[in-house]
């Protein structure tokens, strides 16, 4: 038995239509069906938070969001949150408060700190510590994870849109 | 991890699925957030031959207040509901709860409706349900029909749905202004499905209570009403030793399953003290007029 | 915002060695650009599933695969029989190899819940998963042996027959004079001590994606666990392939702590699968296979300890009689207890110690590697017992220990098992972290809000952190062992491309999370004085490779340090001859500065790096005969400091030689009615020797510290006593949140091994090797008007609230207020 759908959404700002399979996990169809490897897998029961993306700017947990019920949506992945080679503001923060080790987290982390600096742009660190709580992170301990996110509220007030994007430029 | 294979239904009304459901039978699943339902589809605890997408539904997705009650339609997300402003004029307790249903983005996807059919008994929704005597709206292919909340809890994960019905509403009853109301409860982690909370709602009548309402999750097969509790505390003023005495009713002859987060006695002695907790909150509350 | 303090330390002449610098392999985690590898997708890829056991002991009595390998998609379904047929039985360090055998997939019998059984292959994991559903399993349920006391029974049923018994090891050593110690002694305190298992639950799981090619016999498997490169022939001869035709190629790991250390099992299968077949295989682990099955949970320990004190609280001797539940295999043998036995006096001046231990096998999952490895246990035995001598002689656990430590012109000090501490300073530690605590105010403010009916703790403990283990610590368990001792190297090339490029390359899976590349590429920075991020950071497969042992044991900064020390002198020495022949001076008169050599006492006189390089590549001719084409070092650094143990093991020799402390102290408050604890300060101050990013350093600290708030509070694999795993997913097994872990005060103190390059230090365990002693104490003087003590780990609030209801029972005091 096998139960195929059309859908049609919006990825990263474009459009894209698919056939799915009705049992296709939206991860799995953002991984390996769009090739965006960004969102990824945890726990595969909506625990731990490595596969959120944001659909219609609400995170959500991709592995226990079927690709079908996705169908008219906008999602935002990682793969999105940078734009023309900069770095987004968050990611900025993230590197520069190493507030990353092993990386697994990180993407799911970064989307729901947009999620959060979208809907409020100052938070305080208790809020922040509140938010992120729907992510597990095993590496970090979570409080340069709230520093960054901290400092990237300041920096997107102060109005930055994204730095130049040079990985192999240092800065100390 | 991956669930099993089935046919997807995405209906554009409430008759189209309800007439889905009952032409699935025994097979049929509805499947509204599904943050419940997908974790056990991918743990494959769970086969549904059919899912019945009621988010679709756009008549289900709506939060009401009319006629002196909250209604909140089956497609509507904890999220909304959360965000609601009627919701939080009028059913203060059910969006305190939400606060500890999961996560963000559970609620960004969860339904409130959705967390009833699904009947955890560790569930927070469950327990307001009961303390607000919520009433249920079940859809099948002939009619529908209302069902209590004290009716509507049979067991754990099970509820007194047919086959082939539908829940499309809750509806909440408003209690007066100057009602307090607190829920509290205790999980490992935060977001954790509850060892023990305790949702009340409290009013006072000068400076005894003239109507209360308790309920527990965590604690049992269903959610529990706390029927004698409230007896005890009518009449009363909600001193410290009065919601002592009374939390101590509200629990003493519970006997709750053990697991690994909690055993049995564990889980009533939290209870007992989560109940004097949301006691003391709630009269706090009704004390100071406010919410 | 964390609170970075670090003491002065005399200036230095480093450049990069020392740095904050960002992380130079960041950029593509924060794009979602990782390359893990589920991300890998080849051509023609096969999924597969594993088929576990639902029992914890049972005899397969049948198994039906003929419904599966009907279903379309499907290319192949392999049960443990035929597994037997395609592989040989793991590698295996464990005690008897050949008596507790070790398959990747079980034959004939199940010995724990979740032990594969058959593996299905098809064209998706969905597809996989459906035909996984249709085998078809008689089993015959045999009684279980959960309980590790009961195991060691002799009517007990036997995990492994052909051992018969499941006492794996038992040896009990003497270091010192432990009877004179405890014949001399004014109190023995004792105690009972239960650490349950845990593990390192990284979010990515252990996979694999193979690749044979029938036309050359290669056989390639991508991984996220590549360690020990030199040992993997043993991996290649499980596979039956030559070990030539065999290469193993890492990929960034998304965690480890410790379980992805040599963690082969999946690679196997899906080696077996891609040979078998003639097609790419993934074979990825979900929650449940590696909840049920990773072959690395942690200690699983019943201790009883006592400890011999003098009465103005001077620590002689301490016994260990340890009972530790392997689980079903014993792939490392009791290489968790050397770890033990390499700090087994923690910071102190403990003359004797007398160490029992046994290796119990039950149908459990077995251990492998958690952040420690056994040693953190250790510490959390020691320091649990000096807080039970402070409280005997009413001493306040500060005193107990000032009185006690290893005095800093001890060093380097040999402690009774015979492995060395390097340096130290244990007391300058202790009292940053006092500091920092802001101590005395808390003691106040504790005795204030005890009036009012509140449960305020503080705890403070001061435990060593060993890095770099030496092979010996699986080795001299036996009198005899069945072969000679083996180095654990690590490995680098480094390489110097015509226009000055540096390109490092690293020959096992050092990203694990804990910033390989930084550190490689700051330290070849340091050499050539160079940006670090300038450098390239390059992995090579273990088929060319040289011999690495990688992360584990917080071992790697220290052996690649020396390796690309050594390997940057190999690069330098030919470069000076070059430059020397250049410049027409004598190669002894040039001296390295600035990125290049310069004739000494005419600085003007210089050639770059990149100026030597471009020299060696193109103009051979133009050089002495002996210089060949090119630029490029390799260095295989075996391990700096090891020495050989007595033939009696009275002495174990030198194992673990780079020592690390630290001090936390947590604050917290205990709610008597959940046992619930929140925080109210947690300090922690670490001594790692030299730091090579600071910041990197606190990232591990803190992390490890909320690591070990998961070990000391949460994270349990609970059995029950049918050997059932009760804690299969992420609602039962409890990662700490952001919510459940505190804001961390972070401070340093830089005491340099004498023995390493730049005097560095390991420091990626640490965080979890302090926190359960730490919380241990704090709990106990939270609740210590009821007299309760915390003997048993994870503290759940359900054992607080236990332990609160005993001492009550017991007559313990009540709070006023």
């Amino acid at each position: 038995m096998t139960d195929r759908h059309r859908i049609a959404l919006t990825v990263n700002g474009r459009p894209c239509e698919a056939e799915v399979e009705s049992r296709r996990l939206l991860v799995d169809f953002l991984r390996e069906d769009l090739g965006l490897k960004g969102a990824h897998i945890g726990c595969e029961h909506g625990v731990c938070g490595t596969c959120t993306v944001l659909m219609n700017g609400e995170s959500i947990r991709s592995c226990i969001t079927l690709a079908v019920q996705a169908n008219g949506s906008s999602i935002l992945t990682v793969e999105g949150l940078a734009g023309d080679g900069r770095l987004h503001p968050l990611q900025e923060a993230f590197w520069d408060h190493q507030a990353l080790q092993c990386g697994y987290c990180t993407p799911g982390m970064l989307l729901r700190a947009h999620e959060l600096l979208q809907e409020n742009p100052r938070p305080t660190a208790a809020q922040v510590r509140a938010a992120i709580a729907s992510n597990l992170c095993r590496c970090t301990g979570y409080q340069f994870i709230v520093e960054a996110v901290l400092d990237a509220a300041r920096r997107l007030e102060a109005g930055a849109t994204g730095q130049g994007h040079e990985p192999a430029a240092s800065r100390t | 991890m991956k669930p099993p294979p089935f046919v997807y239904h995405a209906p554009g009304t409430v008759a189209e699925a309800a007439t889905l459901l009952h032409e699935a039978g025994e097979e049929g699943r509805v499947l509204a957030g599904g943050q419940s339902l997908i974790p056990l589809m991918n743990f494959r605890l769970a086969r549904p031959g059919h899912l019945v997408d009621i988010t679709s539904v756009r008549e289900l997705d709506y939060i009401r207040a009319e006629d002196g009650r909250l209604r909140i339609g089956a497609a509507a997300r904890q999220a909304a509901v959360e965000r609601d402003p009627a919701a939080a004029e009028r059913a203060p307790l059910l969006v305190e709860a939400l606060g500890f249903v999961g996560h963000e983005p559970i609620r960004h996807r969860g339904t409130v409706v959705g967390s009833l059919a699904h009947a955890d008994p560790a569930a927070e929704i469950p327990a307001v349900a009961l303390a607000m005597e919520a009433e249920l709206t079940a859809v099948h292919a002939q009619g529908e029909r209302r069902i209590a909340a004290s009716e509507f809890f049979t067991g754990p994960f099970s509820t007194g749905l047919e086959t082939g019905e539908l829940l499309t509403e809750v509806s909440f009853p408003v209690w007066p202004p100057g009602t307090g109301h607190a829920f509290v409860e205790f999980a490992r982690r935060h977001g954790d499905f509850a060892v023990a909370g305790a949702a009340v709602l409290l009013h006072l009548d000068g400076e005894v209570v003239d109507r209360v309402a308790i309920a527990l999750c965590g604690v049992a097969g269903t959610p529990v009403r706390a029927t004698e509790a409230e007896r005890r505390l009518l009449g009363e003023r909600p001193t410290p030793a009065v919601m002592a005495e009374a939390a101590e009713v509200a629990t003493s002859r519970l006997s709750p399953a053990s697991d690994v987060h909690g055993s049995s006695d564990y889980r009533r002695q939290v209870a007992r003290a989560y109940v004097r907790r949301a006691l003391a909150l709630a009269a706090e509350r009704a004390r100071g007029g406010t919410r | 915002m964390s609170v970075t303090h670090t003491t002065p330390t005399p200036e230095r002449e480093l450049r990069w060695v020392g740095k904050s610098i960002r992380r130079v392999e960041d950029p593509k985690f924060l794009t979602g650009r990782g390359g893990y590898v589920d991300d890998i997708v080849l051509p023609g890829m096969l999924h597969a599933a594993v088929l576990r056991s639902p029992h914890a002991h049972a005899r397969i009595v049948r198994m039906d695969v003929e419904a599966p390998r009907r279903l379309p998609g499907v290319a192949a379904v392999v049960t443990g029989a035929e597994a037997a047929e395609l592989c040989n039985p793991m590698p295996d360090f464990g005690p008897a190899p050949d008596k507790h055998v070790w398959r990747c997939l079980a034959v004939d019998k199940v010995r724990h819940v979740g032990e594969g059984v058959a593996v299905v292959v098809a064209e998706s994991r969905y597809l996989a998963e459906d035909a996984r559903d249709l085998i078809e399993v008689e089993y015959e349920p045999l009684p279980v042996v959960a309980d590790p006391i009961a195991a060691m029974e002799p009517s007990a049923p036997l995990v492994h027959e052909a051992l018969g018994s499941n006492v794996a090891y038992q040896r009990t050593f003497v270091f010192g004079e432990v009877e004179r110690d405890f014949a001399e002694a004014d109190l023995v305190v004792r105690d009972h001590l239960r650490w349950h298992r845990s593990g390192g639950q990284p979010l990515e799981t252990v996979g694999a994606v193979a690749d044979y090619d029938p036309a050359t016999g290669m056989l390639t498997i991508h991984c996220n666990s590549l360690t020990f490169t030199h040992f993997l022939f043993m991996l290649a001869n499980t596979l039956k392939v030559p070990a030539n035709r065999l290469d193993v190629r890492p990929t960034p790991a998304g965690g480890s702590f410790g379980s992805k250390f040599w963690a082969v099992k999946v690679a196997a299968v899906a080696g077996m699968l891609a040979k078998k077949l003639g097609r790419p295989v993934k074979l990825i682990e979900d929650r449940v296979d590696n909840i049920t099955s990773c072959d690395h949970h942690g200690s699983d320990r019943i201790y009883d300890v006592e400890l011999a004190v003098m009465k103005d609280g001077t620590l002689r001797g301490i016994k260990f009689d340890v009972v530790d539940d392997y689980g079903a295999y014993i792939q490392f043998g009791t290489g968790t207890h050397g770890n033990s036995l390499a700090q087994c006096v923690g910071p102190y001046r403990i003359g004797s110690v007398q160490y029992a231990v046994r290796a119990v096998l039950t149908n459990k999952c077995q251990q492998g590697a958690h952040r420690g490895f056994g040693s953190e246990v250790t510490n959390w035995a020691i320091e649990r017992m000096v807080d039970l001598a402070a409280r005997e002689l009413g001493m306040d656990p500060v005193e107990i220990r000032r009185r006690n430590f290893i005095r800093p012109d001890q060093f380097p000090y040999f402690i009774p098992s015979g492995n060395v501490y390097d340096s130290g300073n244990y007391e300058g530690v202790m009292d940053i972290a006092l500091r920092l605590a802001d101590y005395e105010h808390w003691r106040r403010e504790q005795e204030r809000l005890r009036r009012e009916g509140r449960y305020i703790g503080i705890g403070v403990i001061s435990c060593q952190e060993r890095s770099v283990f030496s092979a010996t610590e699986f080795w001299f368990w036996f009198d005899e062992p069945a072969a000679k001792v083996t180095s654990a190297p690590e490995s680098v090339t480094l390489s110097v491309d015509p226009t000055g490029g540096i390109t490092a390359t690293l020959y096992s899976n050092a990203f694990w999370g804990n910033s390989s590349d930084t550190v490689v590429a700051q330290l070849v920075g340091e050499e050539f004085d160079v940006d670090p991020h300038s450098v390239n950071v390059v992995y090579s497969g273990s088929n060319r490779g040289l011999p690495a042992t990688g992360p584990g044991g917080s071992r790697f900064t220290v052996m690649v340090a020396g390796a690309i020390n050594g390997a940057a002198a190999r690069i330098k020495e030919k470069a000076r001859k070059v430059a020397g022949h250049v410049l027409e001076v004598d190669a002894e008169d040039l001296e390295w500065a600035e990125g290049g050599f310069r004739v000494r006492g005419a600085p003007d006189r210089r050639l770059s790096l990149a100026e030597i390089a471009l020299q060696t590549y193109l103009f051979k001719h133009s050089l002495p005969d002996e210089i060949e084409t090119g630029l490029e070092a390799s260095k295989v650094y075996d391990h700096p400091y090891t020495t050989m143990p007595s033939d009696d093991r009275s002495n174990l020799g030198v194992f673990y030689p780079f020592v690390g402390n630290a001090c936390h102290v947590p604050v917290i408050e205990v709610d008597p009615d959940t046992g619930a604890i929140s925080y109210l300060r947690y300090v922690a101050v670490h001594d790692a020797g030299t730091m090579v990013n600071p910041r990197g350093l606190e990232g591990q600290i803190i992390g490890g510290t909320a690591h070990g708030i998961g070990t000391a509070l949460f994270e349990e694999y609970v059995y029950d006593r049918d050997g059932q795993l009760l804690t299969t997913s992420y609602m039962d097994y409890l990662i700490p949140s952001a919510m459940e872990v505190p804001e961390v005060i972070v401070g340093h103190q830089e005491t340099p091994s004498p023995f390493t390059v730049h005097g560095i230090k390991g420091g990626g365990e640490g965080g979890r090797m302090m926190t359960p002693a730490a919380l241990s104490a704090a709990i106990d003087d939270a609740l210590a008007p009821l007299g309760v003590r915390c003997t048993e780990l994870p503290a759940t609030p359900e054992r607080i609230r236990r332990w609160i209801e005993e001492a009550r029972a017991r007559g313990g005091g009540t709070m006023s207020g």
